[in-house]
């Protein structure tokens, strides 16, 4: 059976077994309508809204006058708004001339932040400027954490938009301090009711909210409670390191890593703990990433015939998780210093991928040199041999080597160990079996009546 | 091996009508029955056999795939990652099932055996069928049963699962091929079997 015949029969095993639930899915969300408020409805329920408040306001103008109205929309409506998340997260209602209606605290670092100030009638620029001037002095901007989230919420999105760059700017412009830059993530969100759940159940902002969820979207090993309670500046660092862009997030300056080890330091630490040098290691490859609590560099990369990966902890740079995989796949990115490995001692040598070509294995200490020239994957010297391998296996079966047909050796990884996987056949049976490549002891063998 | 993974690539496209699922989502965002039905149709097979290659087993599998047409019922209105439907969906699959797994682990009684999963609410499972989904469920590593998952039943290209999976492209490669010779020798050995 062939690659594609076989996954045409996982596709039906699996197609065939998927039970029909749709009825049930419709079924709980006719159930639960009044929950369910797609955007569209949304608005027209706003729109609604609207009505009321324009009826009772028609009542004023009865009494007041068309003036008195627009007085009213324009001075005290809610027209947008922004929120600031550093840590601290504040969130600032302006009316439609960009005036501030109120501010309020979001935790108790934004408590601290917003303390003996009141906003109320001033202008938004004014406000912002007080706000990112408080939160640079008391420590939550600095050096080693320059992020800042700005997102900016408002019906009509044209506007929020505006809004949204021209506040980038200017914080951005706020953060160019004499000893570091910032970074300024924004967005414009128009809410809904899944940001809202979010946001009341996790205690952030609709922004940081939004923020993580397209994180989430991006990467999929992500959850959105596991990043709830990173700074936007991790945030930052997260999403600019795996190199992801968000879709709807603007981005000025970048991420401080200064907090960290950094990326060259990361695969220093791990080049170190494997004994290989910076020019020998393959598509070397590091990025920053988010695991158990902590912030941690992944490092990746290729030497020989093996594929490491490395954990490192991002502040103390200590290795935190290391593993060594034979990669039996010639299929690498850019392999320039592949097959220049000459120094590793020769006598044990073996093509691993010799695949088809039957019993005439590449052993013994004449042909190893030539053939780690030509790019064939040399062994650690710490492995048997592919002929010692060999004889193990033939001496268990209690066959002598000339008679033995449809030879195959192959090297592989099992349950962490790495072993031979050798076939063979010999009159009527089949043999197969798996040899510890570093003890030489039998794991496993088959012996197989073969008609 | 850079042959076949050449050839390997460009046979499978990804789920095709990337175009069609954007306008069906679209669709749910707006209330449209119609989209909807024709979403589930469309994608739940991928949205299943994800979700069993992950959990292992039947039941909790159906829980995410009634959960996650739940959430794409309601969050469709938030759906941004045009030309990227199925990306979208399988994320949403993804969390579910880490959410499941997380629940599991709250889950006081211990676990019945995974590996011992029943096929029989379902009329149209045959007994070869059945043969494959045990051994996939129990000779592949967790790994490599969603790779072979993902590329074999939803046509993901290699490339797009190390993506998914958050791997090199290479591990990808070689899991999967290792993954259908696994498969394939079980075969071989269950007919001599017989």
């Amino acid at each position: 059976m062939n690659n594609k015949e076989l996954e045409n029969k996982i596709k039906q095993a699996f197609s065939h077994s998927v039970p029909n639930v749709l009825d049930a899915v419709i079924e709980n969300r006719s159930n639960s309508k009044g929950k369910v408020i797609v955007m569209t409805q949304e608005k027209k329920k706003r729109t609604w809204i609207g009505y009321v408040s324009g009826i009772a306001a028609a009542l004023v103008v009865l009494v007041v006058g068309i003036m008195g109205f627009n007085i009213y929309n324009n001075e005290y409506k809610v027209d947008s708004t922004v929120s600031l998340d550093v840590n601290p997260s504040i969130q600032i209602k302006v009316n439609q001339n960009e005036r501030v209606l109120e501010v309020n605290p979001l935790n108790g670092d934004a408590e601290k932040v917003v303390e003996g100030m009141d906003f109320k009638g001033s202008d938004l620029d004014v406000a912002v400027n007080a706000l990112i001037g408080s939160m640079l002095r008391n420590g939550y901007i600095t050096e080693l954490s320059n992020s800042i989230l700005v997102t900016v919420n408002n019906d009509d999105m044209e506007k929020g938009i505006a809004l949204q760059e021209k506040l980038a700017q200017e914080i951005n412009a706020l953060l160019q301090t004499d000893t570091f830059s910032g970074a300024v993530l924004s967005q414009t969100v128009v809410e809904n009711t899944e940001l809202k759940n979010l946001s009341d159940t996790y205690g952030i902002t609709i922004g940081k909210a939004q923020l993580i969820q397209q994180i989430v979207n991006q990467n999929p090993l992500y959850t959105f409670e596991k990043l709830v309670p990173l700074s936007i500046n991790e945030l930052n660092l997260l999403s600019s390191s795996s190199n992801t862009t968000l879709e709807n997030v603007d981005s000025i300056g970048s991420a401080s890593d200064k907090n960290y080890i950094g990326v060259q330091k990361a695969q220093e630490a791990a080049l170190s703990h494997a004994g290989i040098s910076a020019d020998d290691a393959v598509a070397l490859h590091a990025e920053m990433d988010y695991e158990d609590g902590i912030m941690i560099y992944e490092v990746e990369f290729y030497y020989d015939v093996y594929e490491y990966d490395y954990e490192i902890d991002a502040k103390s740079g200590a290795v935190l998780k290391s593993e060594k995989d034979f990669d039996d796949d010639a299929v690498r990115p850019e392999n320039g210093n592949n097959g220049t490995s000459t120094d590793i001692p020769s006598n044990n040598n073996t093509s691993a991928d010799n695949g088809n070509s039957g019993n005439s294995t590449n052993t013994g200490s004449g042909t190893s040199s030539g053939s780690t020239g030509s790019g064939n994957s040399s062994v650690n010297a710490s492995y048997i041999s592919a002929e010692k391998a060999k004889q193990t296996a033939l001496s268990h079966a209690g066959v002598s080597e000339s008679d033995i047909r449809e030879y195959d050796i192959e090297m592989d990884r099992e349950d962490g160990i790495v072993v031979y996987e050798i076939n063979f056949k010999s009159g009527n049976f089949e043999f197969d079996y798996e040899i510890n490549a570093e003890t030489g002891s039998i794991i496993k063998y088959e012996k197989e009546f073969d008609d | 091996m850079l042959f076949l993974c050449l050839t390997s690539t460009n046979e499978y496209g990804p789920v095709k009508d990337n175009d069609l699922l954007d306008e069906l989502i679209i669709g749910v965002a707006n209330n449209d029955k119609e989209a909807f039905n024709l979403l589930y149709e469309k994608t739940s097979v991928s949205v299943y056999s994800f979700a069993l290659s992950i959990l292992k087993n039947a039941h909790d599998a159906e829980d995410v795939l009634q959960d996650c047409f739940i959430s794409i019922y309601d969050s469709a209105s938030e759906y941004r990652s045009y030309g990227k439907p199925m990306a979208w969906i399988i994320t949403i699959v993804k969390n579910l099932c880490l959410k499941k797994l997380r629940d599991r682990k709250k889950e006081p009684e211990p676990l019945s055996d995974n590996t011992d999963i029943s096929f029989s609410d379902n009329g149209s499972v045959t007994a070869e069928d059945k043969i494959l989904l045990t051994m996939c469920m129990n000779v592949l590593s967790d790994e490599e049963r969603q790779i072979v998952v993902l590329h074999a039943v939803s046509g993901f290209r290699h490339k797009e699962i190390a993506q998914i999976l958050s791997m090199q492209l290479s591990t990808v490669l070689s899991k999967y091929n290792r993954a259908l010779k696994k498969l394939r020798k079980n075969m071989t050995k269950g007919e001599q079997d017989v």
